[in-house]
């Protein structure tokens, strides 16, 4: 245990602060975990090696959670992850009940951050080589997996799929990346849109477009008047929260945990996948799931212990592979660059003092988290109380911040958010669905290099089915999937008819009644 | 006028406002280039060598000039479009051989640099283009691996296509079409992403060979044989000469002398005649044709006086990168030669 | 039989033009699924509108035209004169924190809807501070770029 002597009162401060900074940066809608840490790299080389990686993994653990509050508050994405905590947490805050929303997802957060962490120490080189085992092949059935969800997330089958599909279509504008082994040429547009549109439309301004923006401008046509349902949430107590939640909900807690952890772990396919893919399964697997989507905290447990689990999953091949396992591991790896440290297979026994400061710090970054947001719970609830006419002209300027830096300055992107708050706006009034077609959006682009190199190293669509018994499980997984959400189409369509004659009756009623 | 009242009312208010802001904007005292600058990189990763390589350099020149400075990792797109709108000098490039050989490969959104831009100071190289086999490999050395296409077989690598990457490729198809006329086609390209589908299709077995390097890699080359991750490098691209200047510890646990294995004179790839190839992968600056001139001067004597203290060598190396100064006339005349060279052996084996 | 599966299932693709290939899949379900919706949905949908029992999206909803009119024309003119202004002023983010200011202020005057003088003062003062807090946290203390 000589690492111990490593570990001093900065070194907690920086993780504890890192969170901290991490949450803020999280919070504001449009920032993400990413940013934390590339704003805060150059600081790590000052800091040296085991300061800086305690600042930063407090960056991550911290802006991957603070992720969670815009999308119950406002139903605006804090990080591209939490795109699944919009489904569940916001229909919450509509409710009323925004702080115990908030409460379930940071107690989701904590588990899925720890039980990650544990099997990033105890399984990491065991897990690298699993994960290698993932080609081009099962990665594309995991991005099928988790599109399955499309189906039964959405009211209207045939619609929801139809605005899936749009997405997909939507996220495949711009080149065919180079640097996704593609021959980098462009599609989809007309050649004045090039300039602007080469790389396509990048993630988090149409997230954010259409999530925010979309919603100002459908207040703004109700005339944005003050919402009666603030005097209605409920403060003090810890608005309705109790642990008690939490009964029977901890397979799910587990099992999303699992499913974070391991989509993190694979290379290329990491982020928003892993909230989605968790939700998928707790509404294919759960007793019942009818509720989801309109407000049940199990969609938050989900979805929030999912992307908290990504953190200690993406460590896993940067740490054991030199390979980062999502956009934010990717800039991590600036850091050991900057002191000069090689990541890859022999890190782990070649650095042991590194790797025990690393799990310290993460899983010390994890409890500060937890008491940080779920004391501030309370006050940070309140955002909704703050005047409409003062809060959507900030959300629109902080969206044009998030949008402008995400990738470095481009004005573009901050277009980007108003074609697709118009879209957004456009989408909800004929009646497409919004969900469907952003995680269409986030997946299609990996769908379609996953898929086509696929076919160019085998030349057959048979290998998907052939290719490995992964193959066949995750096949098994889709068809469930799929099964799952017709029977419960036909089981929803059924309930309808049901309550639609009832209704019938019952005017039938009121009409002798009135006569 | 070019601007409607308002904007420029807006404007002068501005104006006065940051005056009040006081240090707002840091003026460089003497100096044609002022004002904030930002350098826009060709990568999007803050994590790669390009970034790394910028912000040491313009850390440096920052200091040096007394200039706000700042490195934005756009890529390649979006930062040729940010310095082709900018000709005031604030915004400036740095890219890497990329920025050619995209333009040789024939790649949509790249140009000729030579032609659209001014071609400013090369700073360092990365030493690390490398190509690799897995540990068990039936290919000991890349005479093998020639020689084994010559035969007829087929050997796929696994490369990023269009640059960088697929340049070693290039040249390898080119030395076997000159030692085995015909038998080219029988190096295949395996057209993949980053370094961990690279990896990938080497784990799969979908590929025999693999473009990598030394940094990325270097680990995986100490696996031990029974380690289905094992690699073994056959071939370094950089000139020897390059590799003679890395420190002498190396990278992680492997010497400057090991890496020296995988070079000129004991591995050669024929150019035709007794020309052979390298490929060094240098750092140079990009700016836009209509710049003030004497900004390339200022920038280029800064950068003399930074590289003639000798603080930034020490930096470049431990960071693995080789310094490599060439002020800007004797970089665009340099670059324009190398470009020509690899001209040559892309047209060769279309 | 076999032989004739799999060369049902076998596919190449050429380099030079793979990326087209999923973008036609794409289209072909898009189209698909759009007659489908076309015949399932929208006609009954529009045969509703005709006899009178349901309205047209958009159009056929009432709507406050001022705000909602009046937030594009602002986000429009923000956007634009955002870039405009911070390209007088290269890379130091006043483009972002002057035209910012005047965006907050004047969308929220026109989202308020009783002008009372206490009001006013809170938005004059949040139209100043907020921007600035942004401005001066990000563009300053953590050097990102800002327009």
């Amino acid at each position: 245990m000589e690492f111990l002597s490593l570990l001093d009162i900065t070194f907690f401060l920086l993780a504890g602060f890192g969170a901290l900074i991490g949450i803020i940066f999280g919070a504001i809608p449009g920032m993400t975990a990413t940013m934390a840490v590339a704003v805060c790299l150059p600081l790590t080389y000052a800091l040296g090696l085991h300061h800086g990686l305690a600042l930063l993994l407090g960056l991550y653990v911290g802006g991957i959670s603070g992720g969670m509050v815009p999308a119950v508050l406002l139903n605006i994405p804090g990080t591209p992850s939490s795109i699944t905590t919009t489904f569940d947490g916001y229909p919450m805050a509509r409710k009323g009940e925004g702080e115990k929303a908030l409460r379930v997802s940071v107690i989701a957060s904590v588990v899925g951050g720890l039980i990650s962490a544990a099997v990033l120490f105890l399984f990491a080189p065991m897990l690298a080589d699993f994960s290698i085992k993932f080609s081009y092949v099962e990665k594309f059935l995991i991005i099928l997996l988790a599109l399955s969800v499309i189906a039964s997330l959405s009211s209207s089958m045939l619609v929801g799929i139809f605005s899936g599909v749009i997405g997909i279509w939507l996220s495949l504008i711009g080149d065919y990346s180079i640097s996704d082994g593609g021959n980098g040429k462009t599609r989809l547009m007309f050649d004045f849109m090039e300039p602007y549109l080469f790389e396509g439309f990048s993630l988090l301004p149409v997230l954010i477009g259409i999530f925010g923006i979309s919603t100002i401008l459908l207040e703004a046509e109700k005339g944005v008047k003050s919402d009666l349902s603030n005097e209605r949430i409920k403060f003090g107590k810890g608005g309705g929260f109790s642990l008690s939640i939490f009964k029977g909900r901890l397979t799910n807690l587990v099992r999303s945990s699992f499913i974070g952890t391991f989509v993190g772990m694979l290379p290329g396919v990491g982020g928003s996948a892993a909230s989605v893919l968790a939700y998928t399964q707790e509404k294919n697997l759960s007793r019942d799931s009818s509720e989801m989507g309109k407000g049940a905290p199990q969609g938050l447990v989900a979805s929030e212990s999912a992307n908290n689990a990504l953190t200690g999953g993406a460590l896993i091949p940067l740490l054991s592979l030199g390979i980062p396992g999502d956009s934010t591991t990717a800039v991590l790896i600036g850091a050991f660059t900057l002191q000069g440290i090689q990541v890859g297979p022999l890190f782990i026994p070649e650095n042991s003092e590194t790797w025990y400061i690393m799990m310290t710090a993460l899983v010390f970054a994890n409890i500060v988290m937890f008491f940080l947001m779920f004391y501030a719970i309370k006050h940070i609830a309140k955002v909704v109380m703050v005047p409409k006419h003062i809060l959507y002209p900030i959300i629109v300027m902080m969206c044009v911040v998030g949008a402008y830096a995400i990738n470095y300055g481009i004005m573009f992107d901050v277009w980007t958010l108003l074609i697709f708050g118009i879209l957004g706006y456009l989408i909800q009034k004929i009646g497409l669905e919004v969900a469907p077609l952003i995680i269409g959006f986030i997946l299609g682009s990996q769908a379609e290099v996953y898929f086509v190199k696929s076919l160019e190293s085998f030349g057959t669509l048979s290998i998907f089915f052939t290719k490995s018994p992964i193959a066949i499980v995750l096949w098994l997984l889709i068809l469930a999937s799929v099964v799952f959400s017709i029977v419960m189409g036909l089981k929803s369509r059924a309930r309808h008819s049901q309550e639609f004659t009832t209704d019938r009756s019952a005017s039938r009623l009121d009409k002798k009644e009135l006569s | 006028m070019k601007f409607p009242k308002t904007i420029v009312g807006l404007g002068s208010a501005a104006m006065m406002m940051s005056v009040a802001f006081g240090a707002g904007v840091a003026q460089a005292a003497d100096g044609p280039l002022r004002g904030n600058v930002r350098v826009v990189i060709g990568s999007t990763s803050t994590g790669g060598d390009t970034y790394q390589n910028s912000s040491i350099v313009v850390d440096q020149l920052a200091e040096h000039l007394d200039l706000n400075m700042k490195v934005d990792a756009v890529g390649a797109s979006a930062a040729f479009r940010a310095l082709d709108r900018d000709s005031r000098g604030n915004t400036l490039m740095i890219f890497h051989d990329q920025s050619y050989l995209g333009y040789l490969y024939g790649v949509q959104g790249y140009d000729n640099i030579f032609e659209k831009y001014t071609v400013g100071p090369t700073v360092a190289i990365n030493p690390g283009n490398a190509y690799l086999v897995p540990k068990d490999s039936p290919y000991e050395t890349l005479d093998d691996i020639i020689a084994a296409a010559g035969d007829g077989e087929t050997v796929r690598v696994a490369i990023q296509p269009g640059g960088v990457s697929e340049i070693g490729f290039s040249a390898l198809k080119n030395a076997i079409s000159i030692e085995h006329p015909g038998m080219e086609d029988n190096l295949v390209a395996v057209n993949t992403g980053s370094q961990s589908d690279k990896n990938q299709q080497l784990f799969d077995g979908q590929a025999d060979v693999i473009n990598g390097t030394v940094q990325a890699n270097e680990q995986y080359t100490r696996l031990s044989e029974d380690d289905q991750k094992a690699m073994r490098f056959v071939w370094l691209t950089a000139r020897q000469g390059t590799i003679q200047q890395a420190p002498e510890n190396g990278l992680g646990q492997t010497s400057r002398e090991q890496l020296l294995e995988f070079v000129e004179p004991n591995v050669t790839v024929t150019m035709g005649g007794d020309e052979t190839f390298t490929f060094d992968k240098e750092f140079f600056f990009l700016y836009n044709k209509d710049m003030d001139p004497a900004i390339v001067e200022q920038i280029d004597e800064a950068l003399t006086e930074i590289y003639a203290e000798g603080e930034i060598q020490e930096i470049q190396k431990n960071s693995f990168f080789i310094p490599n100064f060439k002020p800007s006339e004797q970089a665009s005349e340099y670059l324009y030669d190398k470009m020509s060279r690899y001209e040559g052996i892309i047209e060769n084996i279309k | 039989m076999e032989s004739g599966l799999s060369s049902l299932l076998s596919v190449s693709i050429d380099f030079e033009t793979s990326h087209l290939f999923f973008p036609t899949i794409i289209h072909w379900i898009m189209a698909g699924l759009f007659v489908l919706i076309l015949v399932t949905k929208v006609v009954p949908f529009l045969a509703e509108v005709k006899r009178g029992e349901r309205t047209l999206p958009i159009v056929g909803e009432p709507m406050d035209a001022f705000r909602f009119f009046g937030t594009l024309v602002l986000i429009v003119a923000y956007f634009y004169l955002m870039a405009v202004v911070g390209n007088l002023f290269p890379y130091t983010g006043y483009g972002f924190l002057f035209v910012s200011m005047a965006f907050v202020l004047l969308m929220s005057l026109m989202y308020m809807h009783e002008w009372t003088k206490k009001a006013v003062t809170i938005v004059v003062i949040n139209a100043v501070v907020a921007p600035g807090l942004a401005w001066f946290i990000l563009a300053k203390l953590f050097n990102i770029t800002l327009p």
